[in-house]
């Protein structure tokens, strides 16, 4: 999460990246391509299964909470949970995540291929046209990549293509632009897979028309309340959309949205209530929709402040933890027990590392080692998102069985002044992979570095450069194991679990599949177009 | 200011008592009406020094938001430009006086300023929400009201009989019951579990109008009105029951005058005068109650645009609400002491 102060439960689920080469099928050119991933086309055969023939028409109503006055419609930005909702049906990036959370060319892209370290070429599809008619060519991909390195646009995607030579932007031919990059770096790819790095036309302004190549045209927007989209007659994707209109509305209240559901006033919502799962599962009408995310909620302990420059003590604190009573307490069961490690659908996470349990007898000898058994620390936290102060109300409890006092700080103006500044703090991260995630929170500098990560004396950073020049898969994923090792041994994250995305959706929809990814309610049945009334 | 404590609905009534020496109204002598413009006039003053006092609190209350106001809109995506902008843009470098009344002269014109969240005129973002809640308020009134002082009179007039006991009780069960368990408990009822008559949420596409389709409304008003409804029929019965016992009625059924005579023309406008300003104050506290209701059923109206606007510490589109409700309650306050004072022969006469 790049704005920590526009935070809402959602932020949970935001931003991934991934770093997966693809290699499909007969795309694979041998000559010339030794150093770089390749990401082929594979036509437009979505990877998502359905169940029956698809159906045309009707009117399908999404609930999503999250939102207000400051809902935004843009092809290249959010700020709120049905800001997501709204992008994706009306705009599409050049690579797409399947449900595993592999990268694929199933976007607008028929090729992305990584030439040189620090040299992306990137092909569209043919006959691809905007809501306008207009063709989509390459001057509209060097318009779109212009418009996210421009700071005064405050996008949401400028931070992650940080390594772009803005002025460096060659237009090859009418469907061809290649990327010149500042600096190696292998994260491209996974950049123009987020949602967020839509493509727009020359001269796409957000208060100008919304003219995408999505499946649905918007109508109508009232931020706050609700917004209208018709489908988009002339998609490229042949037979989709199948409805014929598409209305996002806001709700405030999870607990209205699920009896709107229940009440047949909506078609799918986002986010149930965990205590309302079994309502929902126990209507005939109605399904769950449990996919599991990368979200999580560490506890950060900063390297360099006292008590925590003494690494016993973080080891010894993250061997209080009892991670599988944090996730039934916080997550009510809807979540998976993590390793202190992030970016679980990263193709390197560090999975045969040894699972933390609670060891308070070790914690302790750890803690009296390090002189500091009995010791007392106040633990910063805000309602931030869901489950911030819980985790740390819970975390306390479980200390003081090692006798430590862990002082829960619940502080409205959290994210102040002494953000990032606190010896241990609470806070939360969306879906993103390693390498992606290590530029916005593990080193110096990252903007929401809360750990103060690496030590001066560790050779992470020089991992770091290394992975992130590295084309070669095997290398990069040892590159990236040997720096989650180091985190893992030394590092000042406590993290108890990854979330799961649980959404709600009435039988009458087909087409939803449970998949990895950052978006709810796959996300939003991939722009309301793999979905269908039966 | 949002949403008045429960407790302030139950409020007393002011300088009235039930019954009184005149047992009919007499017809107003010139002096009476003169005086009565009089009244009027010095209660209009009044509302508009509070009105002042109010704008005062709320404006200070603003600026005693923790930290620097610029600061706390923009969060962590201040930077020195955007901070110095903004403070300009809000007269942050002016001093408080010249702030204040940049405002407030600016809420006379009708214009209470840019929202931060949405930049756009916080008026034109809260027009049709207000439209929409005054609608609901009105609708609730329009039921309540009657239903309260018919339920009231009538269990006075049958004091202790059936029909008093279920009312007392009913009333007395519903007055404890917070607005959205009624709202839920409703939803459950009507929309989702036991029968799906009628919609769970309240619906209303931007730019509609809540009239325009009548069945989002039934929800929301009924949970008003069994919110409102049990105060005001518990005072109505009091003092129906106090004017029923007093020396005029006696005097009236003793020389003879029928007895709906004696109930229409002589109880039962005396037993209003308390009862005006309890329905007064609990209209007011509508305007507040419905911030809750809006919640439960997704109503488009001011309450979400005041939560929304609470969570993204938008200044404008609060001091607006905030200045909104307590116009609110001057009027109604001063509409009930009227229409008391018009009820009330001896009020009326000691003008």
């Amino acid at each position: 999460m790049e704005d920590k102060s526009s935070r809402g439960p959602w932020d949970w689920h935001r931003p991934t990246t991934s770093r997966r080469e693809l290699i499909l099928g007969a795309g694979y050119l041998a000559g010339g391509l030794a150093l770089g991933s390749v990401l082929a086309a594979c036509g437009s055969s979505s990877s998502t299964s359905t169940s029956g023939t698809p159906k045309r028409g009707g009117n399908f109503r999404l609930g999503v909470t999250g939102g207000g006055a400051k809902d935004m419609i843009d092809g290249q930005n959010i700020v709120t949970k049905p800001d997501q909702a709204r992008l994706v049906a009306g705009f599409e990036t050049l690579l797409v995540y399947d449900e595993k959370y592999n990268l694929t060319t199933d976007g607008l892209a028929e090729s992305v291929t990584q030439d040189a370290p620090d040299k992306w070429t990137i092909r569209l599809k043919q006959g691809i046209t905007f809501h306008d008619g207009k063709t989509l060519s390459s001057d509209d991909l060097v318009y779109s990549f212009q418009r996210l390195f421009d700071p005064k646009q405050g996008l949401f995607g400028t931070a992650g293509l940080g390594s772009v030579d803005p002025n460096n932007i060659t237009k090859m031919d009418t469907r061809t632009v290649r990327l010149n990059l500042k600096r190696a770096d292998s994260t491209i790819g996974d950049q123009l897979g987020q949602y967020y790095n839509g493509i727009v036309p020359v001269g796409y302004t957000r208060s100008g028309p919304q003219n995408g190549t999505g499946p649905y045209k918007v109508q109508s927007f009232t931020p706050g309340q609700q917004s209208v989209h018709v489908r988009n007659p002339n998609y490229w994707r042949s037979g989709q959309p199948y409805f014929d209109q598409v209305t996002v509305i806001d709700f405030p209240d999870p607990a209205a949205q699920v009896n709107a559901l229940l009440a047949g006033q909506l078609d799918a919502i986002t986010d149930i209530p965990f205590g309302q799962v079994d309502v929902v599962k126990g209507h005939s009408g109605l399904a769950v929709l449990e996919s599991p995310g990368g979200g999580w909620l560490p506890l950060c302990m900063a390297i360099d402040i006292e008590p925590f420059t003494d690494v016993r003590v973080r080891q010894a604190f993250r061997l209080m933890a009892n991670r599988d009573q944090i996730v039934t307490q916080v997550l009510s069961g809807h979540g998976r027990v993590a390793n202190d490690l992030y970016s679980p659908f990263d193709e390197a996470y560090a999975s045969d590392l040894p699972q933390r349990h609670q060891d308070l007898a070790q914690a302790k000898s750890l803690l009296k080692a390090a002189g500091k058994d009995g010791m007392t620390v106040d633990l910063h936290t805000t309602d931030g998102a869901a489950g911030m102060v819980d985790v740390a109300t819970i975390f306390a409890q479980q200390a003081k069985a090692a006798g430590v006092t862990v002082n829960v700080k619940n502080d409205p103006n959290y994210y102040g002044d002494q953000y990032l500044k606190l010896a241990f703090s609470v806070d939360f991260w969306g879906t993103r992979n390693y390498l992606p995630q290590v530029a916005n929170g593990s080193i110096p500098t990252a903007p929401y570095n809360e750990c103060h990560w690496p030590p001066s004396n560790s050779n992470y950073m020089s991992l770091y450069q290394q992975a992130l020049g590295e084309v070669d898969k095997t290398k990069r994923i040892a590159l990236k194991h040997e720096m989650q090792k180091l985190e893992y041994d030394q590092g000042g994250y406590i993290i108890p679990f990854f979330n799961d995305l649980v959404d709600a959706y009435s039988k009458k929809v087909n087409g939803f599949v449970a998949s990895k990814g950052t978006l709810n309610l796959d996300s939003f049945g991939h722009g309301f177009r793999t979905i269908w009334f039966s | 200011m949002a949403s008045a404590p429960s407790g302030s609905r139950s409020g007393t009534p002011l300088e009235t008592t039930p019954g009184g020496a005149a047992a009919q109204a007499p017809p107003l002598p010139a002096v009476g009406r003169n005086a009565i413009w009089a009244f009027i006039f010095r209660r209009l003053l009044l509302g508009a020094l509070v009105l002042i006092l109010v704008s005062i609190v709320i404006f200070l209350a603003t600026q005693a938001l923790p930290g620097d106001t610029a600061r706390a809109i923009l969060g962590r995506t201040a930077t020195p430009a955007s901070l110095a902008a903004l403070r300009e843009q809000l007269h942050l470098n002016r001093p408080l006086v010249v702030q204040y009344l940049i405002w407030a002269g600016g809420l006379l014109h009708g214009d209470a300023g840019q929202s931060m969240a949405a930049q756009e005129p916080v008026m034109k973002l809260i027009a049709d929400r207000i439209v929409n809640s005054a609608f609901l308020v009105l609708c609730s009134g329009v039921i309540s009201i009657p239903l309260s002082v018919l339920v009231g009179a009538y269990a006075a007039l049958w004091r202790d009989k059936a029909f008093d006991v279920a009312t007392s009780l009913t009333t007395l069960v519903f007055a404890a019951l917070p607005e959205f368990v009624v709202g839920i408990t409703l939803v459950i009822l009507f929309a989702t579990t036991v029968s799906q008559v009628l919609p769970a949420v309240s619906q209303i596409p931007p730019g509609g109008r809540p009239w325009e389709q009548p069945v989002v409304l039934i929800l929301p008003t009924l949970t008003l009105v069994i919110a409102v409804t049990p105060y005001v029929a518990r005072i109505m019965r009091a003092s129906m029951i106090e004017v029923l016992e007093s020396d005029y009625v006696e005097l009236a059924r003793l020389k003879g005058l029928a007895e709906r005579i004696v109930i229409l023309r002589h109880a039962l406008p005396n037993a209003l005068g308390p009862t005006f300003q309890v329905i007064a104050l609990n209209l007011a506290y509508l305007a507040g109650g419905v911030i809750v209701v809006e919640y439960v059923f997704n109503y488009a109206g001011i309450g979400g645009a005041l939560r929304d606007a609470v969570s993204n510490r938008d200044l404008p589109v609060i001091q607006a609400l905030a200045m909104l409700i307590a116009g609110l309650y001057v009027v109604l306050n001063l509409l009930a002491d009227i229409a008391t004072i018009l009820v009330t022969p001896r009020l009326r006469t000691r003008l």
